[in-house]
């Protein structure tokens, strides 16, 4: 946001104000929100620095707390993990476990840690702090927070050696090589009180193993992390890594061309636009590829904490099914996709994007909830809101309608979307209020709202987004904070997931998380409309090569591990880019326009000033 | 018969009386060149935003049924070009015109409104009043506007009545002091004392004898605060504090920044609600600024 256009003293204030709005346009376009230059590849010594230019606020450095796509990837980067993905496909990798094996009733898993990691501290990581990690994810409710899905099934948890890691389970558990959960060093947070609190942002550097050590943080502004020399797979190209915050996307891409970052991921995405304009430009590489988001609306069920308790003001028409189902009716996401993507995203069909093809799943003809206002009409005149004289549907206590649309001020989707909501379900006689804020936690976790904008990036393995709609992941009580997404408890889904959980056998396992969309589904708490596509652009000149997830057609931002941060090779040639031309021809338009106002204006003002000067 | 067919009755001459210095505060204005371009200005703009849903109708901010592709370059059916949901850009800077003009002159009476009321009362009261209304104008006039706008802004729903208030109660300050002024100026003529010798009483003194004094003042400051009044709302639309779903000219900004017009250089869809910015605030000042020379007696002798 641009504050610049302050106050200013009398005439002075109208005289610019003739041109103020025009003005804060070339303000943004000109200066980005850093009042210091930006530098990417920086340093007087020689040191090879990749800024990447982020908008999505830090919600928390501790991997207990962080569930944001940006803090987890930073986790990825300053934690290893016991296993990784691979970049190809996605099967485990080796990570701080070299090997795993499991007992023949599955109940017993056996990891060998490996030896040649070492704490930043000098200390070598072992086996002791994969089991303290995790023996007090299962023993603090504050450290459970973000990854307590993956250590819900865990009975004990032991170090038999600092190579040998041993975790006994309660029930056989899918998941046990896609342990997304960031290993921490012992001697560091064992001095840690609150989980629920520490946000492992007050000292720095923090003490980690990842390719790359966290060394400074400055909230809103910029995540500052060093390469890791000793990193056991072998040190990052890039001596340091920078996440710099463009909270405005315009200033990011025009810091691209001018060659202030050498990334941009955009929040969530460049937009159409943006990418059709960067595409031409020397030096710049546009990477769309299908990405592994999911876009949703999430619909308030009736928030609800564990102990039973009912909180926040959901509309309790929402409570029923065929509401539910009508609004997804009167949602075209065919236009959707069409419109406001332009074709950077795919349709949204069950949950999972079709990315991960083995777990993707696709609604029947039958059951598909087409776009079909006329049927959602008759299902809401059939569920017993009716239409007044005025048009408008009524709810049970004989008012209009209005649903509070939760959106992201910072997305420019969710307004564009909120747009068409409200011209769709006007049809149907229902009100939508956008309520488009720059925090929106605040109202969602207190369940003030009535439908919300929601998206959540997919794992290779689909447990976690999984874990988010089950009863296990509500608030404790409605002042505590839950790992759910939108408060969703139902028994059926529970049941499956608890089964797909318990699966080993992959082919199985798969049937029952498609049988367990399905139901999220045909409860229509969650529409799903559509897959966006990962949208994002970065400079040849700085970085010569990445690599992308999946290795053909994927994405580099926000992926599940640390290739492509740790696999990007600074170019040789540092040349630096002149400002574009459609830039400059924007900019001089609009400062000729700014500049012929202020003038006639002035001239004006010049002369009733001698006016009164004159007497 | 009454005598009012033969000789004129006090109404009839007051009448008689305004519309005479109507027609003089006329004469004068046409003297104002600026202030003549600057009414033309005006009232091409307020014609457009009053015939606008006869000349493009309301449903020129319709998305679904939006006549273009996304984001089209200027050409025959679409002079400006298309938004990016395929909207005419024309018909929604002419539809936008309405809510600017609107937001402009509510939150600029709001702000006057507020800004006389301290005044005249704070001038005709004085004692403790006048030092407590006077030190909390004080502070809204050191307190930066547009922050404090934004903050009120942020914390109240998003919606018209937010951005009015917001932007009229924090920008009164200038008023106050000026009215409280002109009427301390007021308030020291023998008349006043007339008035209050025959039994005149506070209401009566303020609202008979010292608001039609300072109303010219107060006209004036009005159509200049208008000015500002419009670019606050456009800025506040622009930094997207304002209703989403409303069109506006700093709403169309704000669009124009989210789909990325600025890096990918689409002209059509900045320059014109910029412009239009730019011009409406500039006609105001401009008929401020010939008003305020017109009435003000101190400025009366120069022309």
């Amino acid at each position: 946001m641009d504050t610049r256009t302050g106050s200013l003293p009398g005439r002075v204030r109208l005289l610019a104000g003739a041109g103020a709005a025009a003005l804060t346009l070339t303000a943004s376009l000109a200066t980005p929100l850093n009042p210091s230059p930006a530098q990417a590849r920086a340093a007087g010594d020689g040191e090879k620095v990749l800024t990447v230019a982020v908008a999505q606020s830090v919600d928390s450095l501790s991997p207990f707390l962080a569930v944001r796509l940006v803090s987890t990837s930073i986790q990825r980067l300053m934690y290893e993990f016991l296993t990784n993905y691979d970049p190809e496909d996605a099967r485990a990798v080796p990570g701080l476990a070299t090997r795993w094996e499991s007992s023949p009733d599955k109940l017993t898993w056996t990891y060998t840690i490996r030896s040649d990691s070492r704490w930043s501290d000098g200390k070598r990581a072992t086996a002791e702090d994969a089991a303290w990690t995790f023996n007090k994810m299962m023993t603090d409710q504050g450290a459970a927070t973000a990854n307590g899905s993956f250590v819900g099934n865990f009975r004990k948890v032991t170090a038999a050696s600092p190579t040998k890691l041993v975790i006994e389970l309660k029930k056989p558990q899918a998941t046990m090589t896609a342990l997304d959960v960031p290993i921490v060093p012992k001697h560091v947070w064992e001095k840690v009180g609150d989980f629920s609190k520490f946000n492992n942002d007050t000292r720095f550097p923090v003490v980690g193993n990842g390719p790359f050590v966290l060394t400074d943080y400055k909230a809103d502004s910029y995540v500052r992390l060093k390469a890791n020399k000793t990193f056991w797979r072998g040190a990052p190209k890039f001596d340091e890594l920078v996440f710099r915050y463009y909270k405005d996307q315009d200033a990011a891409v025009s810091a691209l061309r001018k060659g202030e970052v050498s990334f941009v991921a955009g929040s969530p995405s460049l937009t159409p636009a943006q990418a059709a304009s960067l595409e031409g430009e020397p030096d710049i590489r546009v990477n769309d590829a299908p990405g592994r988001r999911f876009y949703a609306l999430a619909t308030n069920p009736g928030a609800r904490a564990k102990n039973g308790q009912k909180f926040g003001d959901g509309h309790p028409s929402l409570l029923d099914q065929r509401v539910r189902h009508a609004l997804f009716m009167a949602v075209d996401r065919e236009a959707i996709i069409d419109k406001v993507f332009r074709g950077h995203a795919v349709e949204g069909e069950g949950y999972i994007p079709p990315r991960f093809s083995q777990y993707f799943w696709k609604p029947s003809p039958a059951r598909k909830l087409a776009y079909d206002p006329a049927k959602a009409a008759r299902l809401l005149d059939r569920a017993g809101y009716r239409r007044d004289g005025d048009g408008r549907r009524l709810g049970k206590d004989g008012e209009p309608i209005t649903y509070r649309v939760l959106c992201h001020a910072t997305d420019p989707n969710d307004k564009a979307i909120g747009k068409y909501l409200q011209e769709w379900w006007g049809e149907l006689g229902i009100g939508v209020r956008l309520d488009c804020l720059d925090n929106v936690t605040d109202p969602w976790l207190a369940g003030k709202y009535d439908l919300a904008f929601d998206g959540w990036s997919v794992n290779p393995d689909p447990d976690f987004v999984l874990s988010i709609h089950t009863c296990a992941a509500l608030p404790a009580t409605p002042k505590d904070t839950g790992a759910t997404d939108n408060f969703i408890c139902d028994e059926r889904y529970d049941e499956l997931y608890a089964r797909q959980l318990a699966e080993y056998d992959p082919a199985e396992r798969a049937d029952l998380v498609k049988q367990m969309q399905a139901r999220l589904y045909d409860l229509g708490y969650m529409n799903v409309m559509a897959y966006p596509n990962a949208v994002e652009a970065y400079r040849t000149d700085q970085i010569e090569s990445i690599t992308t997830m999946p290795a053909q057609a994927g994405n580099i931002y926000g992926q599940d591990g640390y290739w492509s941060w740790w696999s990007a090779v600074p170019a040789e040639s540092g040349g630096s880019s002149g400002g574009s031309s459609s830039t400059g021809v924007v900019l001089g338009v609009v400062g000729g326009v700014v500049v012929l106002a202020a003038l006639g204006g002035f001239a004006a003002l010049r002369r009733r000033a001698t006016a009164e000067d004159r007497e | 018969m009454t005598t009012e067919t033969t000789t004129t009755s006090p109404r009839a001459l007051a009448r008689r009386r305004r519309r005479a210095s109507a027609a003089r505060f006329w004469r004068q204005y046409r003297t104002h060149r600026a202030g003549l371009f600057g009414l033309a200005a005006l009232v091409l703009f307020a014609l457009l935003a009053l015939a606008a849903p006869l000349l493009v109708g309301s449903g020129v901010s319709n998305v679904t049924d939006a006549p273009g592709r996304p984001l089209q370059g200027p050409s025959a059916a679409f002079p400006l070009g298309t938004d990016q949901f395929g909207r005419d850009l024309l018909g929604l800077l002419v539809w936008g015109a309405r809510v600017s003009l609107l937001v402009g002159l509510l939150a600029a009476v709001l702000s006057v409104a507020i800004g006389t009321l301290i005044g005249v009362t704070a001038g005709h009261f004085g004692g403790w009043y006048a030092t407590v209304m006077m030190r909390i104008t004080d502070w809204f006039l050191v307190m930066p506007t547009l922050v404090l706008a934004i903050a009120l802004a942020t914390v109240m729903s998003r919606s018209l009545t937010t951005i009015v208030v917001a932007i009229g109660v924090t920008t009164w300050p200038t008023t106050a002091r000026l009215v409280r002024a002109q009427t301390l100026a007021v308030e020291t003529r023998p008349y006043i004392e007339r008035a209050r010798a025959l039994g005149g009483g506070h209401r009566h003194i303020m609202t008979r004898h010292v608001l039609p004094n300072v109303m010219p003042l107060v006209l004036a400051q009005t159509t200049l605060i208008i000015s500002s009044a419009i670019l606050a709302e456009a800025t506040l639309a622009f930094l997207g504090l304002g209703d989403p779903t409303v069109v506006s000219w700093g709403g169309l900004l704000q669009d124009a920044r989210e789909a990325g017009a600025v890096s990918a250089g689409h002209w059509w869809y900045l320059v014109p609600p910029g412009i239009a910015i730019a011009v409406v605030a500039l006609a105001f000042t401009l008929c401020g600024r010939a008003v305020e020379s017109v009435l003000n007696p101190r400025l009366g002798v120069g022309r």
